[in-house]
């Protein structure tokens, strides 16, 4: 079944298309990421998905309800946490959680469970009693994310959740999203963060220019636009313009830089086994030693960046 | 609960800044309290209608619980300014709300602090009010007064605060456009005694029929202007109510 299901859908401000003539489905229990540069047109999308603002053309269906005809009946069933921050300045974390569920309706005993359980899961316990307007920007987006866990939703949209989170907790969040989407939820997820979207989703969405330029798996992704491996080496000697100069001219690299802070080489190759051998006879030929040698495989962030420049070229 | 009723909840919860609650509380006692008391003693009583004759005391005390409806009404873009700042307006409207649910919550949150205000203004003048007898009429008369008197300078105070780019001046243009208000109505002296120029604003001031309206119910001093005050007003209300619904529909998010 299909939670989310968009067909030509365009959002227009005058002139300029945030977002053109997009389609796209997304499945019950997946985790769907929807990457791109900034201003790609993601966050558009997700206010347009989440019935704040009309599109301009184009038919979107979420929990197989019409967006323009059931907007109020898809809020309901949803959760939203937004790029920007928002929370209640004047009030403590746990009185807003209290007024955050209040709004939901989700009921006073059903809240004061969850509350207590989200403020320890979210590592806001210790400052339940401390003014939102008091909160560093970490603790106040960890607010914003476990209150959106109060009520019961179907499907939530997340535009950049993670910003401003350190490692710890930024792990700690995506742990409990993977466990929410074992219990049966959806999840539409923009991120700039790739390690995140390949820690956390099933299929990627890449935008830009408000145009869908591919949808896959994280690993499709990798092997279709990430093919160049990296050869990274150390030489004892630290660095050597003869060798690079051999090694540029080998058909088999398409690219060799020096990594200024630690003096390391990457070579760019889609046959490292050819590439490596080779890569030893030059060394020994210029009488010179390579002090560690291995094979980096491709990242999502190598994939993204050539899928976002090839769309630019 | 229903949707209405946990957004006017949470808008009194979150949104009321208790210091500036005091301070709307504080400045019309200082009003009924040190302005009425000092000015009674070089000013006469006079008549305010249906042969009436008051001390400028109580003539003060009227207008200054009326102060509350325009301290309301600045609640009212308050609490929007909150929301848009802060990303709750967005946050709500992406929740089981509605934008017409969302405005009329600030409206409703904006009725109960200015009658709210209002009563306890009016508690705290009672003893220079002695003798004043609370008829049906005049309960009907004074609600209905600080009713539409409030719903004129919420909507009001809404379409500013849609209209205004960044909260700093949406406070000053507040406070300067309330001062207006204030000092071109019958809040502070009798206006059929004032100079022509400020007798003609007063004429599209809406404070100015809040406050003779409520005056009238206070005092037992209704006027023949009495029903054409009412329907000014009320016309006066519907129409920045609407204007503030059209405005409020046209915030970008």
């Amino acid at each position: 079944m299909n939670v989310i299901e968009v067909e030509g859908l365009s959002k227009h401000y005058g002139d300029k298309k945030a977002i053109d003539d997009i389609s796209f489905s997304v499945k019950k229990g997946e985790v769907f990421g929807f990457l791109g540069p900034n201003g790609a047109g993601k966050t558009t999308a997700i206010k347009v998905l989440t019935t704040l603002i009309p599109p301009t053309s184009g038919n979107v269906r979420i929990l197989g309800h019409d967006l323009r005809k059931d907007a109020k009946h898809i809020r309901s069933r949803i959760g939203v946490v937004q790029q920007q921050e928002s929370f209640d300045p004047g009030i403590s974390v746990e009185v807003s959680m209290n007024l955050y569920g209040l709004l939901w309706d989700v009921p006073k005993d059903v809240r004061a469970k969850r509350i207590e359980a989200l403020l320890k899961q979210f590592g806001l316990y210790e400052v339940k009693k401390t003014g939102d307007a008091d909160l560093s920007m970490g603790q106040r987006r960890r607010l914003q994310v476990a209150r959106e866990f109060l009520h019961d939703m179907d499907l939530l949209f997340l535009d950049e959740p993670t910003v401003g989170l350190d490692s710890l907790a930024r792990r700690a969040a995506l742990d409990f999203l993977k466990e929410k989407v074992k219990q049966g939820m959806t999840i539409f997820f923009t991120t700039h963060i790739l390690e995140e979207a390949e820690y956390l989703c099933d299929r990627i969405a890449v935008i830009n220019y408000g145009k869908i330029i591919t949808i896959d798996t994280p690993q499709n992704l990798k092997r279709k636009f990430g093919q160049s491996k990296s050869v990274d080496f150390t030489l004892l000697e630290g660095s050597s313009s003869d060798l690079v100069r051999s090694v540029e001219h080998l058909d088999e690299v398409s690219k060799i830089a020096q990594d200024a802070s630690d003096g390391a080489y990457h070579i760019m190759t889609s046959k490292p086994e050819v590439v490596i051998p080779m890569l030893y006879q030059l060394a020994e030929k210029l009488n010179l030693h390579i002090s560690s040698i291995y094979i980096a495989e491709p990242t999502l962030e190598d994939a993204f960046i050539k899928i976002v420049q090839e769309v630019k070229a | 609960m229903n949707n209405m009723a946990r957004l006017v909840y949470r808008n009194l919860r979150a949104n009321l800044d208790k210091a500036s609650l005091f301070f709307e509380l504080i400045f019309p006692l200082f009003f009924i309290f040190v302005q009425g008391a000092a000015v009674s003693g070089i000013v006469p009583p006079f008549e305010i209608g249906n042969g009436k004759v008051v001390s400028y005391a109580l003539f003060l005390a009227g207008g200054a619980v009326t102060l509350t409806v325009i301290n309301g009404g600045t609640n009212a873009g308050t609490q929007l300014w909150f929301d848009r700042r802060h990303g709750m307006f967005e946050q709500i409207l992406m929740g089981p709300f509605t934008r017409a649910q969302y405005i009329f919550s600030i409206i409703i949150t904006t009725l109960i602090i200015g009658m709210a205000g209002s009563s306890l203004v009016f508690l705290f003048a009672l003893p220079v009010l002695s003798g004043i007898s609370i008829t049906a009429q005049a309960a009907l008369l004074t609600g209905l007064a600080l009713f539409l008197g409030t719903v004129f300078f919420g909507a009001f105070a809404i379409s500013l605060s849609v209209a205004l780019k960044s909260s700093e001046s949406f406070q000053i243009i507040s406070a300067v456009t309330f001062f207006i208000f204030l000092f071109t109505s019958s809040v502070f002296f009798p206006i059929d005694r004032a100079p022509n120029y400020i007798q003609a604003v007063s004429l599209l001031n809406p404070l100015t029929y809040t406050t003779d309206i409520f005056r009238a119910g206070l005092f037992d001093a209704p006027t023949p202007l009495l029903p054409l005050e009412m329907t000014v007003l009320a016309v006066e209300a519907a129409v920045m109510f609407t204007i503030a619904v059209f405005a409020f529909r046209r915030i970008k998010v």
